[in-house]
């Protein structure tokens, strides 16, 4: 299978702390779901995927391209989307305008851009409210924005960042259908911390801890890891207690 | 009119029935979503400001365009803010004897550079820094509008008080000719780094002749005789990029 992101030792620092270490990661096509405790390096893993940061050691191959290059980069900047954990936004700008912007910076072709927004406000059920204005939708509504922006450019590689954090029930079950049909084309990394997501949307999942992985595999093979394991409501959380468990004996 | 039965037998072998289908086959290709997608982007799209889509023609990108109409330091609030102080300086320089005006213009250019790019100031940077519009090209951008916003206010404070005129010729003008430089080289050239270069060694080329003629360093900042010069430098650059802008069949591409 052809592998969409490659990471190799890949370590990243701030100051001396280091929240990245050598970490190794091969993903391709489907949904690959990132867990872990809060502080684990989830999102600096993302943020690093999604050239928002530099590694301070190892390489990266982002869909075929070098990142370290900067029309390499550029060209995969193009064909990535990216929802980071805090969705910063312009209060004035309407829920379209706001898409449209970036629409604008992925470089997405003038005469498709209206087009294209349109499709990824109607895929995340905010329809209605197109031509509200951010300051006035709720929480939940932002979060739906922020992915329409990641996902105006048909990307082939979306990075979400707790993605489903203050969507209700419903939108959730709207929303893991929207990344199960990316998967089914495309790559899509998504970190959270509430398994019962990588149970209904991923393909593949991983589990971060202290910076590294310290699993990797199918939501049944981790499902496994929690048999006989005592805490957690359900398989997936007794293989996540168990993995946590075992990497931090 | 013949009545026509609904029958599968019949529909199978009448002409005209067949026709009818062919028809209504012809209609359901019709793509909907596609159509109600068309329709919906027309109908939320709002009309962009007028100064936003200037910017977007002189800039040949609708990217930097917006990215410039987001500058935190260019809201209407912040222009307005800039302008009431800069009144007040004019208003007290007079009666006070001190030139307020001039003193404050570099802090009002300094702030207004400041809120202009980065993170903490721009609410949706981390977004922005992992899009294909270069980063550096917005910043240069968003600097050359501040600084245009800053020397047209210089201008118009120099109106009333003659202490804004030696800060509005000597520092406000050059900064916003060089930085009109910068764009038109970097947009010429497609890179970033060539634009600064070429700013950089004009304004030392500008600063070294001037000296070389005259025998003083400063005069490049101090003589009103350059003034002129800078404004039609300025005008030069814009139209060079204008130009270049112009000159291309694709879309900007930025390193």
């Amino acid at each position: 299978m052809e592998m969409n992101v490659r990471a190799a030792e890949v370590t990243r620092r701030f100051g001396r702390t280091e929240v990245l270490k050598n970490v190794n990661l091969s993903v391709g096509r489907g949904v690959f779901g990132l867990l872990g405790p809060n502080g684990a390096g989830k999102t600096t893993l993302l943020r690093t995927l999604a050239t928002a940061i530099e590694p301070s050691t190892g390489s990266l191959s982002l869909l075929g391209f070098d990142p370290k290059d900067p029309g390499e980069r550029r060209a995969f900047r193009r064909r990535l989307g990216y929802l980071p954990q805090t969705l910063g936004y312009y209060p004035n700008f309407t829920v379209f305008e706001f898409v449209e912007y970036f629409a604008l910076l992925k470089e997405v072709p003038n005469k498709d851009v209206k087009p294209a927004v349109a499709r990824a406000i109607e895929r995340v059920g905010l329809g209605d409210r197109a031509k509200s204005k951010m300051k006035t939708l709720s929480g939940g509504m932002i979060r739906r924005v922020g992915i329409a922006q990641a996902i105006v450019n048909e990307p082939e590689l979306l990075l979400l960042d707790e993605p489903t954090a203050g969507l209700d029930p419903e939108q959730r079950v709207l929303f893991r259908s929207l990344i199960r049909d990316f998967g089914e084309r495309d790559t899509v990394v998504v970190s959270t911390h509430l398994v019962e997501d990588v149970g209904a949307a991923c393909t593949e999942v991983a589990l971060m801890d202290g910076g590294g992985i310290v699993f990797r595999g199918t939501p049944e093979d981790l499902k496994a890891r929690g048999e006989g394991h005592a805490i957690g409501d359900s398989p997936l959380e007794r293989g996540y207690g168990a993995v946590l468990a075992g990497a931090r004996s | 009119m013949r009545e026509h039965p609904d029958t599968a037998a019949h529909i199978a072998t009448c002409d005209d029935c067949q026709a009818c289908a062919a028809l209504d086959r012809a209609a359901l290709d019709v793509d909907l979503e596609k159509a109600w997608t068309g329709v919906a982007a027309e109908a939320w799209a709002g009309r962009r400001p007028w100064p936003e889509r200037m910017a977007a023609r002189l800039l040949g990108s609708p990217a930097l365009a917006r990215a410039l109409a987001t500058t935190p330091s260019l809201f209407l609030s912040w222009i307005l803010a800039s302008s009431a102080v800069f009144l007040a300086g004019v208003l007290v320089t007079p009666v006070s004897g001190e030139p307020w005006a001039a003193l404050i213009a570099p802090a009002l250019a300094g702030a207004g550079i400041a809120y202009a790019y980065g993170p903490g100031v721009d609410p949706a940077f981390e977004i922005m820094r992992t899009t294909a519009t270069s980063g550096r090209m917005i910043l240069l951008a968003r600097a050359l509008a501040v600084f245009a916003l800053n020397a047209a206010l210089g201008l118009v404070a120099s109106l009333f008080t003659a202490a804004t005129v030696g800060l509005t010729v000597g520092w406000l003008l050059p900064m916003t000719t060089v930085s009109a430089l910068a764009l038109a080289a970097a947009t010429l050239t497609r890179s970033t780094n060539a634009g600064v270069l070429v700013a950089l060694c004009a304004w030392g080329m500008v600063v070294s002749v001037s000296a070389a003629r005259v025998r003083d360093l400063d005069a490049t900042v101090t003589t009103g005789a350059l003034m002129p010069f800078y404004a039609v430098a300025t005008a030069v650059f814009v139209a060079l990029v204008l130009y270049s802008i112009n000159a291309q069949w694709e879309e900007p591409v930025w390193r």
